[in-house]
C-alpha cells in the first residue's frame, strides 16, 4: 500500500541522531509546560515558534509536535500527583487519578494513564496514516467556496457545541478575526485598520495572544485562587509499571470506546477537553465498578487519558488535510507552518511528501519517546512543582515576555502581551472562551480569502454557497451546526413538553 | 475560589457590562477602520475593508447581546466577581507585572528579569523562613544568564539589553 511506502520513506527521514534527540528535547520542554501552572501546549508552542524559524520544517515540526505530545503527557502528572490540571484537557483525570493517588496507588495511576495515553495516541496516529491521503485527495477537488464553506462549519461547530455561551463565542471569535484582519490586506496588498499607527503596520500576531491571554492570565486567575500545590509523592519502579501493565488488557472495551470517542472529537473542533470528558461520563455510565468512580478507579483514569491523546492526535488530521485545526494547540502549529512557507491543505500532500509523513512517521515514534521519557522523569518533574510559586511565577512571567519579544523583536508586542493577559483573565473568568479567538487569529486572512474569492466568481451572490451539493451540503451543515442550541431546545421542547410542564408545576 | 470571609470587591454583572461595552467599542473601531479603506465593491471585487466591515459588525452586535443578558440575569449577575483580598493579591502579581514591561525598554530585557525576579522572591514574607539574599541573587541572576545563553548564544535570537545596555556597550568600547 502506498501509505505503508510513504511511511517508510518518513521513518528512513526521521531515524537520525539529531531528530531522535530533538524529539527528546521536545518531549522534556512539553513535559515542562505541561506541568508548569501558566504554561499550557499552545503556549509552549507559541514560545518555541520563533526559534524554529531556522530550522528545516521537518525538524521543527518534530520539535513542536513532540512538544505538543509531552505536554499532554505532563498535564496529566499534575491532575494524577497535585489534582491541578495542567491542561483543561486532563481535568477529568483528577476524578479518579488524584483519589488514587491519596490512596497510595500513585505509581499504578500514573503508568496506567500514560499508558493509555500512548495507545489512544496510536489509534489517532493509524487514522492519520491512513485516512490523510484520501482526505486531501478528495479535498483537491475544492475550491474557494468549498473552503470558505468548510471554515464555516469550523466556525458554526465551535458556537454551536461550545459549553460557553454562544455570544460570548461569537465575541471571541470576530476578535481573533479582527486581529487577522489589522496590517497588509493579503488580496490587495493595502493597508487596513492600522489607524496612521507605526506600530501597527506588521499586523497583531497571534503567538503574542497566545502568550498573553493563556500565559499571563493563566498566572492571574492561578494567584487569585491562591493555589497552594500539596502533591502526592510518587515512586515509580519497573514493577509498579509491570504489575500495571498486566492489568490493563482486561479494559481493552474502555480503551477502544475511549479511543473512537477521541478521534471523533479530535477531527470534528470538539478538542480534546470535551473528548476527555465525554469519554469519563461514557465510561462511568458503561462500567461494571459504577460506585468506585471517583473513589480512585483506574478505568477512571484510562478513559479521559485515551480520549484526550486520540483526540490530540487526530486533531492534526483535519489541519493537514483540510487547512483547520481542531484544537488550540494545533491552531498555533498551523500558524507555525505558514510562517515556515507552507500551505496546509490538501496540496501540503503533493508539494511537501516528506515533510507531511516525516511528521506522521514522528508521530508513532515521538509517542513511545514520550511514554519513555515520562515514566523516567515523572519524580524530576513533581519535584519541580514544589518549587515555590513565588520563584517560578516571575521565570514562567520572564520567560512568557522573551517569548512575546522575539516574534518581532519588539517591545510593542510585550506590552500587546500584558493587555491580553488581562483579557485572558476576564475572559476565563467571565466564561469567553479562548480557543476560538486563537483559532480565527491564524485562520482570518485565509478565510477571508477564500470568502472573497468565492464573491468574486458569483459577483456576490450568496447563493453561491449551495452552487453544487458539496458546498451546499457543507453550508447547511454549517447552519445547522450554528443553530444547534436552538434547534435542540425546540425539540426537546416538541418532544418532551408533559415533562417540561411537570417540572414546571413542582 | 476567593474566601468566604472575603468581602466582595464587584458584583460580576459590572465585570459583564464594562468587558461587553468594551468589545462593542472594539467592533465600532473596527468598523470605522473598515469604512475608512472602502467597504464596497472594487474594480478587482469586494474592497479590503468589505469583510473586516462585517466582522466589526457581528462583534459589535454579538457584545450588544451581552450586555443586554448581562442586565437581565439578575440572581446570577449580583455574585461577587473577585474578593477584595483576591484582588489584592492579583494586583500584587499584575502591577509589578506592568512596571517590569514598562521597564524593559530602558533597562533591557536581563536586567529588568533579573530584578523583577529578585523583587519577586524578597517580597514573599509569607514563608516561615524569608530568602536569603544570596539565594535570591543566584536565582535572579541565573535565569537571566540562561535567557542570555539560550536565546542570544544559542538560538541567535539576540534580546534587546536597552538603553543601559547599550551604554555598557559604549562604555566598553571607550575603555578598549
Amino acid at each position: 500500500m502506498s501509505e505503508i511506502d510513504s511511511l517508510m520513506q518518513g521513518m528512513a527521514l526521521i531515524l537520525t541522531p539529531h531528530h531522535i534527540g530533538l524529539m527528546v528535547i521536545g518531549v522534556l520542554l512539553g513535559i515542562l509546560v505541561g506541568v508548569l501552572p501558566g504554561l499550557g501546549a499552545p503556549n509552549g508552542v507559541a514560545l518555541l515558534l520563533p526559534l524554529t524559524f531556522t530550522m528545516e520544517p521537518v525538524s521543527a515540526i518534530i520539535l513542536l509536535s513532540c512538544m505538543y505530545w509531552g505536554a499532554l503527557f505532563g498535564g496529566s502528572i499534575t491532575s494524577i500527583l497535585f489534582n491541578i490540571p495542567g491542561e483543561p484537557s486532563s481535568v477529568a483525570t483528577t476524578f479518579d487519578g488524584y483519589p488514587m493517588a491519596r490512596n497510595g496507588q500513585a505509581g499504578e495511576a500514573l503508568t496506567a494513564a500514560f499508558t493509555s495515553a500512548l495507545l489512544g495516541a496510536l489509534v489517532g496516529v493509524l487514522l492519520l496514516t491512513f485516512l490523510s491521503t484520501r482526505i486531501a485527495e478528495f479535498a483537491m477537488a475544492f475550491s474557494s467556496p468549498e473552503f470558505f464553506a468548510v471554515y464555516l462549519l469550523a466556525f458554526c461547530t465551535f458556537i454551536g457545541m461550545s459549553k460557553n455561551p454562544p455570544l460570548k463565542t461569537v465575541v471571541a471569535m470576530m476578535i481573533g478575526f479582527a486581529m487577522a484582519a489589522v496590517g497588509m490586506d493579503t488580496v490587495s496588498g493595502e493597508l487596513r485598520l492600522t489607524y496612521d499607527q507605526p506600530w501597527l503596520l506588521s499586523g497583531l500576531s497571534f503567538e503574542v495572544a497566545v502568550i498573553g491571554l493563556f500565559g499571563i492570565g493563566e498566572i492571574l486567575c492561578t494567584v487569585e485562587e491562591g493555589l497552594v500545590f500539596r502533591g502526592e509523592r510518587a515512586r515509580i519502579t519497573p514493577m509498579t509499571i509491570l504489575r500495571t501493565w498486566a492489568k490493563l488488557p482486561r479494559y481493552w472495551l474502555t480503551w477502544l470506546r475511549s479511543a473512537l470517542v477521541g478521534c471523533w472529537m479530535g477531527v470534528t473542533p470538539g478538542g480534546p477537553t470535551a473528548a476527555s470528558f465525554m469519554s469519563y461520563s461514557l465510561a462511568r455510565r458503561f462500567s461494571k465498578n459504577r460506585d468506585n468512580f471517583g473513589k480512585g478507579e483506574v478505568e477512571g483514569v484510562i478513559a479521559p487519558e485515551t480520549a484526550d491523546h486520540s483526540a490530540g492526535t487526530s486533531a492534526l488530521l483535519p489541519m493537514l488535510t483540510l487547512g483547520i485545526p481542531g484544537s488550540a494547540t494545533a491552531a498555533v502549529m498551523l500558524g507555525g507552518l505558514m510562517i515556515w512557507g507552507l500551505h496546509p491543505g490538501p496540496t501540503l500532500f503533493v508539494e511537501q511528501h516528506d515533510f507531511v509523513w516525516g511528521l506522521i512517521a514522528s508521530m508513532y515514534l515521538g509517542n513511545v519517546v514520550s511514554l519513555i521519557v515520562v515514566l523516567a522523569t515523572v519524580p524530576l518533574f513533581a519535584s519541580i512543582l514544589r518549587i515555590p510559586f513565588s520563584i517560578i511565577a516571575p521565570i514562567i512571567i520572564m520567560v512568557c515576555s522573551i517569548g512575546a519579544y522575539s516574534v518581532h523583536n519588539s517591545m510593542f508586542d510585550v506590552g500587546l502581551m500584558l493587555i491580553f493577559g488581562a483579557l485572558g483573565y476576564l475572559f476565563k473568568k467571565l466564561g469567553y472562551p479562548i480557543a476560538p479567538l486563537i483559532l480565527a487569529a491564524v485562520l482570518g486572512d485565509k478565510a477571508e480569502d477564500a470568502f472573497r474569492q468565492s464573491m468574486l466568481f458569483s459577483d456576490g451572490q450568496l447563493s453561491i454557497f449551495w452552487s453544487n451539493p458539496l458546498v451546499g451540503s457543507l453550508t447547511t451543515a454549517a447552519l445547522l451546526m450554528l443553530f444547534w442550541p436552538l434547534l435542540a431546545r425546540v425539540l426537546k421542547a416538541l418532544l418532551g413538553t408533559r415533562q417540561g410542564h411537570a417540572r414546571r408545576v413542582s | 475560589m476567593s474566601n468566604t470571609t472575603d468581602t466582595p470587591l464587584v458584583a460580576t454583572r459590572w465585570v459583564e457590562i464594562g468587558l461587553a461595552l468594551f468589545t462593542a467599542a472594539l467592533g465600532a473601531v473596527v468598523m470605522v477602520g473598515a469604512v475608512e479603506i472602502g467597504i464596497g465593491w472594487g474594480d478587482v471585487g469586494p474592497e479590503a475593508g468589505y469583510f473586516p466591515f462585517y466582522i466589526g459588525l457581528l462583534l459589535s452586535a454579538a457584545s450588544v447581546g451581552n450586555l443586554i443578558l448581562a442586565l437581565l440575569r439578575t440572581p446570577a449577575m449580583s455574585a461577587a466577581f473577585v474578593g477584595r483580598q483576591a484582588f489584592r493579591q492579583v494586583l500584587a502579581v499584575f502591577l509589578p507585572i506592568v512596571l517590569y514591561v514598562i521597564a524593559m525598554p530602558f533597562a533591557g530585557i536581563y536586567l529588568a528579569s533579573a530584578v523583577f525576579i529578585a523583587w519577586f522572591m524578597w517580597r514573599d514574607r509569607q514563608r516561615s523562613t524569608p530568602y536569603g539574599i544570596p539565594i535570591v541573587a543566584a536565582i535572579s541572576c541565573g535565569a537571566a544568564l540562561a535567557s542570555y545563553l539560550i536565546f542570544a548564544l544559542w538560538f541567535k535570537v539576540p534580546l534587546d539589553s536597552g538603553v543601559l545596555g547599550d551604554l555598557v556597550a559604549v562604555a566598553g568600547g571607550a575603555l578598549r
